[in-house]
């Protein structure tokens, strides 16, 4: 508790004078083990600014990705040795949220985290000895027992973690500074970290979103939901309309997440925008706002895809080629025109029944959310809805959710919806503060000794709040 | 009437569910001899065909859990469900429903096998020298199952009375053993198999959310709410006598913890600014507790849902369904006579009709 903190980048944790009773390790490794990308790095300091603290944590790809030429690529190696991403093929280890294949994580992990030599590229990343260092993992909520039951086994019996803490992802963000997105006043920097106290997070990530009540840094379990609708979800159906409609990308998984983060975002005036990109409307002038063209990449000259206001012209000149005065580089390009799709497809996180779900948006999740819990939190729930995971950097994403649910909910009640400031990476930085609490962390924490002596069912219902 | 033929023990799991009807009378039965029975037998939609390696029995108790949000609503009953909201949809319907669904969600469009890579034999020698594998970690290793096995397996379990599990976490929600301890409140929204479930209803959880205590634990309540919610009154409706006599005793608990936070609430209420106003019964808030420390140490021990059980139910509020142009994305305004997909107009219709219009489903 008082004892100093150990830096990140030193080699190996000093045995702490005042060790508490149960041998929890001084240093922790806080992994959000996402199903896209993990947000990893050691934990540091509370007192350092969120900027430098994020300094500490970094994504990797959770992935394994087979390239058209047929070379194999894990983790880390994506951001750098990949450039020609057309019909690369991906293998993830986490499923809808859930690490279900651990051949293909341990690989990952093994790679990132536990490469046997220290390098100053993996000194940020590396954990020389598992058996000094306390995991923090996150898991996404309601999980299943037996995934629980794999993964504290194999955390504690492939690398022998001295510590390990498993919680659910969307709580920890609880424990971040959000008082000043709410414009609260600010704790007292002095004061120990504690977490927010009533916090409703909407984390709307790559496999599914998710509403998770949290109270003091705990989650309200019955009030829970899940829509299935997610990152992954919205860049497949992009890609089935525009092959549908245009090129066939079917195949081109990656390229079509590229052109989705690009181009998408969120009607607040679906029908109005519907109007305007109407094929009779195209060539009027209020179309232009609307309808872009997306360049699609070419790995062959080394040109990344983009996009650009669309040329309604550009179909005809092309035809006339050389005469048009075009030049080659524009005349040899693949040009996506997206019109209606850029707002029909991440409209299915507000209206699932679009393709015919029968799943309630995300303003309507939230208040099924807070049906099944007592009135008295309602208020207090409302007013703080923060907004994690990667879907909220859509556009428009934060006041149609804000617009919606002022709507439905009674005027009684303040609507406050804020984003994280980093919502990749939130949920980390979270564990990260959460990490230097150790009379919290205690409480969670299981060390190595406790899981030889009691063993895995042990663990899991340890993580489960029954023992 | 709605039969289920569950044929287990097959290497592939597959669950056939078929519904058969009787025909609906209209004139051209009528005029038939009455005795004679027409049946028709349709496919119903399904999410459990797939192969697994190995099966499971999975009893089919007439909703299954998998289904309950998925699957569009089909069922006897469908007709009255579906009044209100266009219920025109078939179980062919539904199932290209589920098909395009389960088709949204895949990973990569074709099945593709990518292999561990191979490490060079260094680095894989220093691996060896970590430590000896236990016979866990090489089943989990092994183990090449997927999610949906194992929520099947899931299913199976709880569909076999919350058994075979070691750890019944998840299935605590679900399963028909451990009824959740505390009474749904409002439970409006509280959509799929949970609803189902019987509950006790002997806690306070009820009890003090009536708004009949607001004048009571106004003060717990006060050192939670400057901070977090921005909505509630000024403390002075601590002061204002209840609105109503009280009719549901509050928890002594409770009144222990007032007692025992009394303090702390007057610093609080010293820190906001006094009016002559504060007492005023026109400017007195009827908002609902906050609820007591031990209603919220009970919900937060509560388990965790079960995995279907925590997917969010059907839309509160009735919205239209919007149909879209199958070609170009814009209003469906008019339906293929032959396959019921909608286009938007003439120009879309004839290129429907000539190149896509397969007319299976």
């Amino acid at each position: 508790m008082g004892t100093s903190k150990s830096r990140a980048s030193t080699k190996a944790a000093k045995s702490a004078p005042a060790i508490p009773t149960r041998l929890v390790p001084e240093k922790t490794f806080v992994l959000d083990n996402g199903a896209y990308t993990m947000k990893a790095g050691w934990a540091c300091d509370p007192s350092v600014p969120a900027e430098e603290a994020l300094s500490h944590c970094a994504t990797i790809p959770n992935a394994i990705v087979k390239t058209r030429d047929n070379r194999i690529w894990t983790g880390a190696q994506l951001n750098t040795h990949v450039t020609d991403w057309n019909e690369a093929v991906f293998r993830r280890p986490v499923e809808k949220g859930f690490i279900v294949n651990w051949e293909a994580q341990r690989e990952i992990w093994d790679q990132t985290f536990f490469e046997e030599k220290a390098t100053p590229r993996n000194k940020q990343l590396r954990i020389a000895k598992p058996e000094e260092t306390t995991l923090i993992l996150t898991e996404a909520p309601n999980n299943l027992p037996v995934l629980q039951r794999n993964t504290d086994e194999m955390v504690m019996e492939e690398w022998g973690f001295g510590g390990y803490a498993r919680c659910l992802g969307p709580t920890l963000n609880a424990w971040c500074d959000v008082n000043a997105l709410f414009g609260d006043p600010l704790t007292r920097s002095d004061a120990e970290v504690s977490p927010k106290d009533c916090l409703l997070v909407v984390d709307s990530g790559y496999s599914h979103t998710t509403v998770t009540p949290v109270y003091k840094g705990q989650p309200l379990q019955r009030a829970i939901r899940r829509l299935d609708v997610g990152g992954k979800l919205l860049t497949n159906y992009l890609k089935e309309i525009v092959s549908m409609r245009q090129y066939n990308m079917v195949d081109e998984t990656y390229i079509m997440n590229e052109v989705k983060e690009a181009v998408c975002f969120i009607s607040n005036d679906f029908i109005h925008d519907m109007e305007k990109t109407w094929k009779a409307n195209r060539k009027r002038e209020d179309a232009q706002s609307v309808v872009v063209d997306y360049v699609l990449p070419d790995p062959n000259a080394n040109k990344k895809g983009f996009m650009r206001p669309h040329d309604p012209l550009l179909h005809a000149k092309r035809k006339k080629g050389a005469l048009s005065g075009l030049s080659p580089e524009v005349l040899s390009e693949d040009v996506l025109v997206l019109g209606n799709e850029r707002f029909t497809v991440p409209e299915l996180l507000f209206r699932p029944s679009d393709i015919g779900m029968q799943q309630a948006g995300i303003p309507d999740m939230i208040l099924q959310s807070l049906s099944v819990l007592p009135p008295g939190l309602h208020a207090a729930l409302l007013a703080n809805v923060l907004v994690v995971g990667g879907n909220s950097c859509i556009p428009g994403f934060m006041d149609r959710l804000e617009n919606d649910l002022r709507a439905i909910t009674s005027s009684e009640c303040v609507v406050r919806v804020r984003r994280a400031e980093d919502p990749f990476r939130s949920a980390w930085l979270g564990g990260s503060r959460f990490a230097s609490n150790r009379e919290e962390l205690g409480k969670v924490v299981i060390t190595r000794q406790e899981y030889q002596e009691y063993g895995s069912g042990w663990a899991t219902r340890r993580f489960a709040g029954l023992v | 009437m709605i039969l289920s033929l569950s044929q287990t023990p097959l290497p592939t799991k597959k669950t056939v569910c078929v519904r058969i009807t009787q025909e609906p009378k209209s004139w051209h039965n009528i005029r038939k001899t009455p005795q004679k029975k027409m049946f028709r037998v349709e496919l119903l939609a399904n999410t459990t065909t797939h192969a697994t390696p190995g099966y499971t029995y999975v009893a089919d108790r007439g909703q299954a859990p998998a289904k309950a949000n998925t699957a569009p609503a089909l069922g006897r009953k469908r007709g009255i469900n579906n009044a209100g909201k266009g219920g025109d949809i078939s179980s062919r319907r539904a199932n290209a429903i589920l098909r395009h669904l389960a088709e949204l969600d895949r990973e990569n469009q074709r099945d593709v096998s990518i292999p561990i890579p191979a490490r060079p034999a260094r680095e894989a020698g220093a691996r060896v020298s970590r430590t000896k594998t236990s016979s866990n970690v090489r089943r989990i290793l092994v183990s090449q199952k997927t999610f949906r096995n194992h929520i099947d397996d899931e299913d199976a379990a709880i569909a076999a009375g919350g058994g075979g599990l070691s750890v019944p976490v998840g299935a605590a929600a679900v399963g028909p053993v451990i009824p959740s301890r505390v009474k749904v409140v409002a439970a409006t929204g509280l959509a799929g198999p949970t609803a189902a479930t019987p509950r006790r209803s002997s806690t306070p959880a009820a009890a003090s959310m009536t708004p009949a205590g607001a004048g009571v634990k106004k003060k717990r309540g006060s050192t939670l709410a400057t901070v977090t919610m921005p909505s509630t009154p000024t403390p002075a409706a601590a002061a204002a006598p209840a609105p109503a006599p009280a009719t549901t005793p509050v928890p002594a608990t409770s009144e222990a913890n007032d007692a025992k936070t009394e303090d702390d609430g007057e610093n609080h209420r010293h820190k906001i600014l006094k009016t002559e106003h504060d007492s005023d019964p026109l400017l007195r808030s009827f908002g609902p507790t906050i609820p007591s420390e031990r209603i919220m140490d009970r919900l937060l021990s509560e388990p965790a849902l079960s995995y279907h059980a925590s997917r969010v139910g059907s839309p509160l509020s009735t919205q239209l369904p919007r149909s879209f142009c199958c070609m170009c994305g814009y209003w469906g305004k008019i339906r293929c006579k032959s396959c019921h997909l909608r286009t938007c107009g003439l120009d879309c219709y004839k290129v429907h009709e000539d190149s896509r219009c397969g007319a299976f489903f």
